[in-house]
């Protein structure tokens, strides 16, 4: 996986995310039917993914990033077509536990993947273009959603978002096992 | 080798894609809608917001070749499940809202039915003109208003049935009618106050008053004098031509203490186009934070109480035209509690029986736990132009401001509390009013509306195929 092919999948990812956000929080206000449940499935959501980072932090480095990107990727390709499907509050908060898990997935192998680039001079110019294409992405998704919407149905939406996933995870599964070939010629010196 | 791996992959999600969308198509597209009183969330097949007559003639074509029903909903305020029915289609009024006809000097206006009070008042306030009979508060649609057939401040005219010149009406069967007390008459009593079961109020022409300069007239006083205070000083000057009044839900002071509004015509008519300009909502934070305050403590309801007394009384003498009256702050009052909500109650008493009758509701609500926030008393003369009329002598009208919670318990003890008040009150004559939550026993009912048989018989009669229907009809009218 090399720089070039982590961005794009990355950004092609945060358009997903970016777009079916704010549609997804309106989902779970409307299945909840009160803020105590829309809390609880929010804090489901952020204390799973406390308590699954330093497990994942572990196992990036024991498995590497590309592995566990494609977790992400495909686990919320299968989360979105699950979404428009749900109808109990109980779904619900498996859904938030599962993309709890799978938020922090994504949180760390983001970070890893960026530090895992061969070292060099540049790699504040990297992390910089890397956040300049994902919000970049992330922000002609939200906008463009926006419009799109009067045309949709919400459920449509969560679709389109599962296939972008699956692209972003294809991309992935294309590009060759560069980090992971790298950690095992380069072993970390005492 | 990799090939393969992201061949298996898109196999198994595309099996997964399609089995989600199959689901998905089968499931039916329901959207969920609430009234005001929030114990009600029901899941609606389609809300369609409507612009155009043809609009909803199609889609109650629709809904009769797939034997679907209709709802119809102006601002929801109506706390019944009036405006609501699952699986159905429930027509949003809001958007048809034009003003069609209006000539000052016939002193009539003809408006579509999703218009709202605030609408007609900044168009007829320029022309010296104003409503006669509307709420204390200008934030409901015409329709919505028409099918409650509301009440107000007014006291000189009546309910807003008296004050309905004519309407066109969608029926069942998709075709229109003129009603009025001309045309197609009989249907006149029963569809202002129909509740939306009738069909679709589609334009009304309504008469206009002149708006007038009033000046306040405030001042405390106890329970027991309240009836001879409003017989001689209200009821019998002519000059005084709105009034409101409050009595005190403070632990302190509880249903003892009253104050009273009168709108008394200025001397100096003269000076109303200084005053003319209509009012907008004030800053609400502080009214809000103290309604806040009340709701969870006697310290705060007592406070609440003061200040609101003190603030009414110190307007005494003040000048404010009709108009302006008619359109008071509600803003303060949206509650946006996930668990609780609040609901409103009203009671109409005979104005010779208000003294007894408060003194037996006392008793029960000292014993009852009941998170009662305000009660105002208006006034409304002996009306029984409309089939479910409720106000079968002159009568005070009391509404009740509850605080409670959302759960069936919750439900279940408020509905105890309140059918104990609504037998007091019919045991003094008086009478409730149907558009809130279905508190109200099938037996009360009957005795609070002696002619809702004839009501509900008419009703399918009209609609044999109970085209419209909503959560009250389905309550009672079975």
């Amino acid at each position: 996986m090399n720089y070039r092919t982590f961005v794009a999948s990355q950004s092609i990812l945060m358009t997903a995310s970016s777009m079916v956000f704010p549609f997804y929080l309106l989902l779970i206000r409307n299945i909840g039917d009160s803020y105590s449940q829309f809390g609880l499935a929010y804090g489901l959501f952020a204390l799973t993914a406390a308590l699954t980072h330093p497990l994942i932090g572990r196992l990036s480095d024991r498995i590497g990033d590309r592995l566990l990107m494609l977790l992400y990727t495909w686990g919320m390709a299968g989360v979105m077509i699950i979404v428009p499907i749900i109808d109990t509050i109980s779904a619900l908060y498996f859904l938030q536990i599962t993309m709890g898990i799978l938020g922090a997935v994504q949180k760390t192998t983001e970070k890893t993947a960026l530090a895992r680039q061969p070292a060099g001079q540049h790699t504040g110019q990297k992390i910089g273009n890397y956040h300049l294409w994902t919000s970049v992405w992330g922000a002609v998704a939200v906008m463009a959603t926006g419009y799109l919407i009067d045309f949709l149905t919400i459920g449509s939406l969560f679709y389109i978002a599962s296939f972008l996933y699956m692209v972003s995870a294809v991309i992935l599964m294309r590009s060759n096992f560069i980090l992971k070939d790298q950690m095992k010629e380069k072993p970390v010196q005492p | 080798m990799k090939v393969k791996w992201i061949i298996l992959c898109l196999l198994i999600y595309g099996t997964a894609f399609y089995s989600s969308l199959h689901v998905y198509s089968r499931q039916s597209v329901t959207e969920s809608a609430e009234d005001a009183g929030k114990l009600l969330p029901v899941k609606i097949k389609y809300v369609r917001d409507v612009h155009t007559t043809k609009d909803i003639q199609g889609w109650i074509k629709e809904a009769r070749e797939n034997g679907e029903t209709i709802s119809i909903a102006g601002m929801q305020h109506s706390q019944g499940g009036h405006t609501l029915y699952p699986n159905g289609t429930l027509l949003n009024m809001t958007g048809y809202s034009k003003i069609l006809k209006f000539n000052p000097l016939d002193k009539k206006i003809t408006v579509q039915s999703g218009v709202t009070w605030a609408d007609i008042q900044e168009k007829i306030n320029p022309y010296g003109l104003s409503v006669k009979v509307m709420q204390s508060q200008n934030i409901f649609t015409v329709g919505g208003s028409l099918s409650v057939n509301v009440h107000g401040r007014d006291i000189r005219y009546g309910s807003l049935i008296d004050s309905v010149d004519s309407f066109r009406l969608l029926t069942p069967d998709g075709t229109i009618i003129n009603v009025s007390h001309k045309e197609n008459s009989d249907l006149f009593p029963y569809v202002i106050g129909g509740y939306g079961l009738f069909g679709v109020i589609l334009d009304v022409t309504l008469e206009l008053a002149e708006d007038e300069l009033y000046q306040h007239r405030s001042g405390e006083m106890d329970y027991s004098d309240y009836e001879n205070y409003f017989k001689e000083k209200v009821k019998q000057d002519d000059s005084v031509k709105m009034h409101l009044a409050r009595i005190s839900v403070a632990p302190e002071t509880f249903l003892r203490e009253m104050y009273v509004t009168d709108y008394v015509l200025a001397d100096q008519q003269d000076k109303k186009e200084k005053h003319s300009e209509l009012k907008e909502e004030q800053i609400i934070a502080l009214p809000k934070f103290m309604l806040g305050v009340s709701r969870y403590s006697d310290w705060g309801k007592d406070l609440l109480w003061e200040t609101q007394k003190e603030y009414f009384l110190k307007n005494n003498g003040k000048y404010e035209t009709r108009n302006n009256v008619m359109r008071s702050d509600s803003g303060f009052m949206e509650y946006e509690n996930p668990n609780r909500t609040e609901v409103l109650q009203e009671y109409f008493v005979p104005v010779d029986q208000f003294a007894e009758y408060i003194t037996d509701i006392r008793a029960i609500l000292e014993r009852e736990d009941l998170n009662l926030l305000n009660i105002t008393i208006r006034y409304v003369g002996h009306d029984e132009d409309a089939v479910l009329s409720y106000a079968t002598d002159d009568m005070f009208a009391l509404v009740l401001l509850i605080n409670q919670g959302r759960a069936k318990q919750d439900i279940e003890q408020t509905e105890r509390v309140l059918q104990k008040l609504i037998d007091v009150t019919l045991d003094h004559d008086g009478s409730y009013y149907l558009p809130y939550y279905s508190y109200p026993s099938d037996k009360q009912l009957k005795r609070a509306y002696p002619r809702i048989e004839e009501f509900f018989d008419k009703k399918r009669e009209f609609d044999p195929e109970e085209r419209f229907k909503n959560l009250f009809y389905e309550r009672y009218g079975k």
